[in-house]
C-alpha cells in the first residue's frame, strides 16, 4: 500500500547514519578529548547541550560530504536591521512549477518574501511587529547538492496528496548563484531518483548513476547502461494528463574542484 | 472550423475561438509592446493524433522558404527578375535558407535589413502583400512555405493561407527528420536539406516535393547514407552563402561536415581517428571522389547548433560542452569563444552585421556576445527555464530620436522551455558593467577574474572560460508572453510578423503592430507608422530598461 518516501528514506538514512557514526566515535574515543575542537557547525543540530556539557559536534564524512548552511536573512522595514538566522541542510526540498527549470525553482526558493498584514516579523530593535522582508541564502554549499523537487503536495480541495509531473528541466551542470559568496561554485549532475508512477501512494523508483563517465539505469536488479540524452525523458511532461510518468524526484549534484579560478 | 475571415486580417473574435478551439486554452491572443500589439494572425498545425513527441529527439524545428516565380528546374537566369533581382535575392536569402544553423536562426540583424524592407514588397512575406502577381495555385508560381518537422514527419505549409493544415506531408520509415534548411538560390533545383536522427541526409528540390502527390521524398540526393560517414543524430544543416552547392551537416558527436551538393560519395570517405576530442581539428578527405570533402571535429559530445554570419564568412556553434565557438569558414579555423555561465548552448544567431552572437541555454540565460569587444556584452534574464531559440529581428529599425544621437539599438527574440517568447532591446550606451569591487578588495570576496584578459584583446583561437555573474551586465525583456502550452523550440522574425514553434509542431504567426493595425501594407506607410510612434517608443523603451 504506501510506499516510503525516497527523500524520506534519504533523511531517514544519513541521519541514521550520523547517529551510528557518533556512537562509534563515542565508543572509540571514551572520555579522552575529542582532536578536531576547531570544526565546528554553527547552529547545527547535533550542537546540542546533552546532560548540561557543552558536546562537541563530530564532523562525520556525512556533514563533509552533504551539509550545507543556509542563511535566513531577516530585514525589518522600519528600522532596516537585518537580522539573520543560520540553519544547516542535508538537501533543499523545492516547489516546482510547469514548465520550469531547476534554476528558476533555486531562483523562487531564494526570492525576497514580504511578511505583512497577519505575518509580520518580530523586530527585536524595534520591540514590535513590523513589516520585513525575508529571503533564504545559501551561506555555504554543500559538496554534495541535493535537490528534492516537491512533487508529492497536498491539495486542499481534494484533501489528499497528488502528484505534480511537471516538466522541470535540470542541466548536467548547474551554478548556485544564490550563495553568500560570490564565488559561483560548479556542480555536475551524477545521479537521479525517478519515480515511476502517476499518484503518491503507489509506483515505484528506478535510479540513475553516473559511474566512470557512463550513465548506468538501476531498476531493481536490473541495471544498464544508457546514454546521457536519455537523462531528458525523466523531466516530467508538460501536459497532465501524459502516459510518461517517469520523474525525476531527487536529483544529486556533486561539486566540480574549481581550482582553475584565480 | 476554418475560420474563413476574409483578408489579411481575422477579427479579434475569430482570432480569439480559433485559439480556443486548438490546444491552448487560457493563452492571450496577442501581447503588447512599446510600439504596439502583436496579434496572433494565424496558427499552422498538423493533423492530430500523429506521433507524440517521444525521447526527446524530434523536436519541431521551422524553415521558411520562399519559392521564387522562375522555375527552378530551369537553369537560373537573370533576365526573369527585373531590377529588383539582387535585393530579392537577399530577401530570399534572409527568409530561410542561406543561414543554416537550426534552420530557422536567420542571421538577423538590424542595420542590412533596411534596405530590404525598404526597397519593397519583393521581400515581403506575401502575407498581405499587395504585390502584383497573384499567387499561383501550382506551385511553378513564386510561394512561401513553412517546413517543419513532427515525429517520423516533415510537413509543409502553404505560409501565404489561412489554413491551419498542411499541404504536404513527407513520411519518413526509417528515421525521423530532425532539422533542415532551405537555400532560395540554389542552383539545379535541389535547395531543401533534411537532416535525420539516423544521421542520413537528403537534399531534394521543394517545388518537386510540391508537384508530387505521394508521401514519399522524391527525386532525392542521399548523403550519409545508412549512417555510412557519421552514424550519429543529425543537429543541423546549413547551406553555404555562395558555396556552389556547398553545405554543411552537424552531428550529435562533435563533428561537422562539409559536403557538395550532387556529389555521389564514390571514393574513400573515411577521416582519420580523433586524437584528441577535446581539441579543434580539421581534416580533408582522402580521396576527390568523397563526398564529404572535410570534416570538422569541433567538441566532445553534441553540437547542439549553428549560425553562419549574413556575409557567410564566419560559423558560430554551440554544444553540449557549453562553448560557443567561432570559425573562420575559409580558412577553417577557430576564432574566438566562450563558455556558457553553466550547461549545454542550445541555440545561436548572428546580427546581421555580424557584431553580435546570441546564445541559448540550460542556464536560461540569452547570452549576447560581441565580436569587437571578444566578450559577452550581456546576460537576459527573464526565462523560466531552457533558452531554445534565440534571433535578432532583421526588420527593427532603430528609432533614432531627434535631439540626441542614440546608440545602435538592436531588437531581438528568444524563446524557451517555459513556454515564453521574450523580446529584448539591445541598447550599447545603456549596458553598465555591474558595480566592480575595488581590487584591494572586501576581505569577503576573492579578487581577480578572468574579466582581467578583457582589457586586452585575446589571442586568435582563444576560448574563454564562463564570465562571472557579477562581471556582465544584466537585461531585463521587454516583452515576456506565454505563447503556447507546450515548451517551445523556434522562433523567426518576417518583415510582417514572427512566427514561434512549440516542439510539438504548432506554429503560431503574430503580426507587428503596423501591419495589424493598418490593413494597407505599402512601405511607405508602414514608414509613416513608425515615425509616427517614434516619440511614444522611444520613452518607453528607456523606461523599460534597467
Amino acid at each position: 500500500m504506501h510506499n516510503i518516501d525516497a527523500h524520506e528514506f534519504l533523511n531517514f538514512l544519513l541521519n541514521e547514519l550520523v547517529d551510528i557514526l557518533e556512537k562509534e566515535s563515542q565508543a572509540a574515543k571514551g572520555s579522552s578529548e575529542t582532536s578536531s575542537p576547531s570544526e565546528k557547525i554553527a547552529n547545527g543540530p547535533r550542537n546540542l547541550q546533552v546532560n548540561g556539557v557543552q558536546k562537541e559536534p563530530l564532523i562525520t564524512w556525512v556533514h563533509k560530504n552533504f551539509q550545507g548552511i543556509l542563511t535566513n536573512e531577516t530585514r525589518c522595514l522600519r528600522c532596516e536591521t537585518v537580522t539573520a538566522r543560520d540553519e544547516t541542510f542535508f538537501d533543499l526540498s523545492l516547489d516546482i512549477e510547469q514548465n520550469s527549470s531547476i534554476t528558476s525553482c533555486l531562483k523562487n526558493f531564494s526570492s525576497t518574501e514580504t511578511l505583512n498584514a497577519e505575518d509580520k516579523f518580530f523586530c527585536d530593535k524595534c520591540c514590535s511587529l513590523q513589516e520585513a522582508q525575508k529571503r533564504m541564502k545559501i551561506k555555504k554549499p554543500p559538496h554534495i547538492l541535493v535537490i528534492h523537487l516537491k512533487r508529492f503536495k497536498y491539495i486542499e480541495q481534494l484533501g489528499r496528496y497528488k502528484k505534480l509531473s511537471y516538466r522541470v528541466v535540470f542541466p548536467l551542470e548547474l551554478k548556485l548563484s544564490n550563495t553568500m559568496e560570490d564565488s559561483d561554485s560548479e556542480y555536475s549532475l551524477f545521479a537521479v531518483v525517478v519515480h515511476v508512477g502517476s499518484g503518491p501512494n503507489h509506483g515505484h523508483y528506478v535510479s540513475l548513476v553516473k559511474s566512470h563517465n557512463h550513465w548506468l539505469f538501476f531498476d531493481d536488479e536490473n541495471v544498464e547502461m544508457i546514454d546521457e540524452s536519455a537523462v531528458q525523458t525523466f523531466f516530467g511532461s508538460s501536459q497532465e494528463y501524459s502516459s510518461n510518468t517517469d520523474h525525476g524526484y531527487i536529483l544529486f549534484y556533486e561539486s566540480i574542484a574549481s581550482d582553475n579560478k584565480s | 472550423m476554418i475560420h474563413s475571415s476574409g483578408n489579411g486580417m481575422m477579427s479579434s473574435s475569430a482570432a480569439s475561438s480559433s485559439v480556443g478551439n486548438s490546444q491552448s486554452p487560457g493563452l492571450k491572443t496577442y501581447f503588447k509592446t512599446p510600439e504596439g500589439r502583436y496579434k496572433l494572425h494565424f496558427e499552422k498545425t498538423h493533423p492530430a493524433g500523429l506521433l507524440h513527441y517521444a525521447h526527446g529527439k524530434a523536436v519541431t524545428q521551422v524553415t521558411l522558404a520562399q519559392l521564387k516565380e522562375k522555375p527552378a528546374q530551369l537553369p537560373p537566369t537573370p533576365t526573369g527578375s527585373s531590377s529588383a533581382g539582387g535585393v530579392r535575392s537577399a530577401a530570399a536569402r534572409l527568409l530561410g535558407g542561406g543561414n543554416g544553423s537550426r534552420a530557422l536562426s536567420f542571421v538577423g540583424g538590424n542595420g542590412a535589413s533596411k534596405a530590404v524592407a525598404g526597397s519593397s514588397r519583393i521581400g515581403s512575406m506575401g502575407v498581405s502583400s499587395s504585390s502584383g502577381s497573384a499567387l499561383c495555385s501550382n506551385y511553378d508560381g513564386k510561394g512561401t512555405f513553412l517546413i517543419f518537422n513532427v515525429g517520423d514527419t516533415v510537413f509543409i505549409s502553404d505560409f501565404n493561407s489561412q489554413d491551419k493544415d498542411p499541404i504536404k506531408s513527407i513520411h519518413f520509415s526509417n528515421s525521423n527528420p530532425v532539422c533542415h534548411a532551405f537555400d532560395a538560390d540554389a542552383k539545379d533545383g535541389h535547395d531543401l536539406l533534411i537532416g535525420l536522427n539516423s544521421g542520413d541526409v537528403y537534399s531534394v528540390s521543394l517545388r518537386q516535393q510540391l508537384q508530387d502527390v505521394g508521401k514519399k521524398l522524391v527525386g532525392a540526393q542521399h548523403y550519409n547514407r545508412d549512417g555510412s560517414v557519421n552514424s550519429s543524430r543529425c543537429t543541423s544543416v546549413a547551406w553555404v552563402l555562395e558555396g556552389d552547392g556547398a553545405f554543411v551537416v552537424t552531428h550529435a558527436d562533435g563533428n561537422l561536415y562539409v559536403y557538395e551538393k550532387g556529389k555521389d560519395g564514390t571514393g574513400d570517405s573515411s577521416f582519420p581517428v580523433i586524437k584528441d576530442q577535446t581539441q579543434f581539428s580539421v581534416a580533408h578527405a582522402r580521396s576527390s571522389k568523397s563526398n564529404p570533402v572535410s570534416r570538422w571535429h569541433i567538441c566532445q559530445g553534441s553540437i547542439n547548433s549553428i549560425s553562419f554570419s549574413a556575409d557567410g564568412a564566419y560559423i558560430a556553434t554551440v554544444g553540449r560542452d557549453g562553448y560557443l565557438r567561432v570559425f573562420d569558414y575559409s580558412k577553417e579555423q577557430l576564432i574566438c569563444g566562450v563558455k556558457s555561465y553553466y550547461g549545454a548552448l542550445l541555440c545561436c544567431a548572428w546580427s546581421m552585421d555580424g557584431k553580435y552572437i546570441l546564445t541559448g541555454g540550460e542556464d536560461d540565460l540569452v547570452q549576447v556576445w560581441s565580436m569587437d569587444e571578444r566578450k559577452v556584452v550581456a546576460w537576459g534574464e527573464g526565462h523560466n527555464s531552457w533558452v531554445s531559440g534565440v534571433s535578432f529581428d532583421p526588420f527593427w529599425s532603430s528609432p533614432t530620436s531627434e535631439g540626441d544621437v542614440e546608440s545602435v539599438m538592436y531588437r531581438f527574440g528568444s524563446v524557451g522551455q517555459d513556454t515564453q517568447l521574450l523580446l529584448w532591446d539591445l541598447v550599447m550606451d545603456e549596458l553598465v558593467v555591474p558595480l566592480r569591487r575595488p581590487s584591494g578588495g572586501s576581505p569577503t570576496f576573492s579578487t581577480g577574474s578572468q574579466s582581467a584578459h578583457w582589457d586586452t584583446l585575446t589571442p586568435v583561437g582563444t576560448l574563454q572560460p564562463a564570465p562571472s555573474m557579477r562581471d556582465v551586465p544584466k537585461l531585463s525583456p521587454l516583452v515576456a508572453h506565454r505563447v503556447h502550452n507546450e515548451p517551445l523550440s523556434d522562433l523567426i522574425f518576417t518583415q510582417e510578423s514572427v512566427l514561434t514553434a512549440c516542439r510539438e509542431g504548432h506554429i503560431k504567426i503574430w503580426m507587428r503592430p503596423a501591419h495589424c493595425e493598418n490593413q494597407s501594407s505599402s512601405s511607405e506607410n508602414v514608414l509613416s507608422n513608425s515615425l509616427k510612434e517614434k516619440p511614444l517608443l522611444s520613452s518607453k523603451v528607456g523606461s523599460y530598461k534597467q
